[in-house]
């Protein structure tokens, strides 16, 4: 079942530069940073409420990441919904017929992680995500 | 650390060709109950909401979508609840963002102001319901 709002994912050409803004001025705290080597993004976690803000800057040209910057300039990217079995939300994913970007979930800054192919949601990048405890403030 | 005193994300707005359609599609691929449609005085724009905790989806469209057209959707923009949106609005205005008046909102007593410059991409705006706190200035 999903349960809350995770976070929303945002692509910036510089995660420095938007955190003036996301950090600065909204003054929102940031629970993780990470350059997550094999997705080609630095990664940046801000907590606002009980969900969190994405910040997402390709480390490498060869993304999808990348390739939105290129084709739609800075903006949201994705959103995250929290499910305390995300493995059981991609097999519900799978049984409806919905396409699919990842068919196993997999260690992503939000925890254990997967994604649903937009063309299922008229374009929306969706993410199902079970935090792992301790990981950060989830 | 200073900020603006933001409480929580308010609003994701999923802008699409037609509500009806992107709000059935999320209802039937997650689950997600949509607990509310309505049309926006003035604008005539359809809306559909639903709500996960504190965050309302809320999924704008045309008035009238054109039928058979492949109706697509896109992540739009984020509200941010503050509790003092006069406040909130000094704040960014004096580190330079263009921040719009506070008006009044849809939602009955609310005040919401968009946020202009400065948001890497993502249309944003405040709002705030009720009334501010006593304390003059706190938005921290």
């Amino acid at each position: 079942m999903l349960t809350k709002i995770h976070h929303v994912g945002i692509v910036v050409h510089s995660a420095d530069e938007a955190l003036k803004f996301y950090r600065d001025a909204l003054g929102l705290p940031v629970t993780a940073d990470k350059v997550i080597d094999d997705q080609g993004v630095r990664g940046v976690l801000l907590q606002i409420g009980n969900s969190e803000i994405e910040l997402l800057e390709p480390t490498r040209d060869d993304t999808g990441v990348a390739r939105f910057l290129a084709n739609r300039g800075e903006g949201m990217h994705h959103i995250c919904f929290e499910s305390d079995d995300v493995a059981k939300e991609l097999e519900a994913a799978r049984q409806k017929g919905i396409e699919l970007i990842d068919q196993a979930p997999r260690l992503g800054l939000a925890g254990m992680i997967c994604f649903l192919h937009p063309r299922s949601n008229h374009g929306v990048l969706i993410e199902f995500a079970t935090p792992i405890e301790g990981q950060h403030g989830h | 650390m200073d900020g603006i005193g933001a409480t929580h994300i308010d609003h994701i707005v999923i802008s699409s060709s037609d509500a009806a359609v992107v709000a059935d599609t999320f209802r039937r691929n997650l689950g997600i109950e949509i607990k509310r449609t309505m049309t926006r005085p003035g604008t005539g724009a359809q809306l559909a909401f639903a709500k996960l905790q504190e965050i309302i989806l809320e999924f704008a469209g045309p008035p009238a979508p054109k039928p058979g057209d492949e109706v697509k959707a896109r992540l739009w923009g984020i509200v941010l609840a503050v509790r003092d949106i006069r406040a909130a609005v000094e704040r960014l205005r004096s580190l330079g963002y263009d921040v719009g008046d506070p008006k009044p909102a849809v939602q009955p007593g609310a005040l919401i102001a968009t946020i202009k410059s400065g948001t890497h991409g993502v249309p944003f705006a405040l709002i705030q319901y009720g009334t501010p706190p006593a304390t003059p200035g706190a938005a921290t």
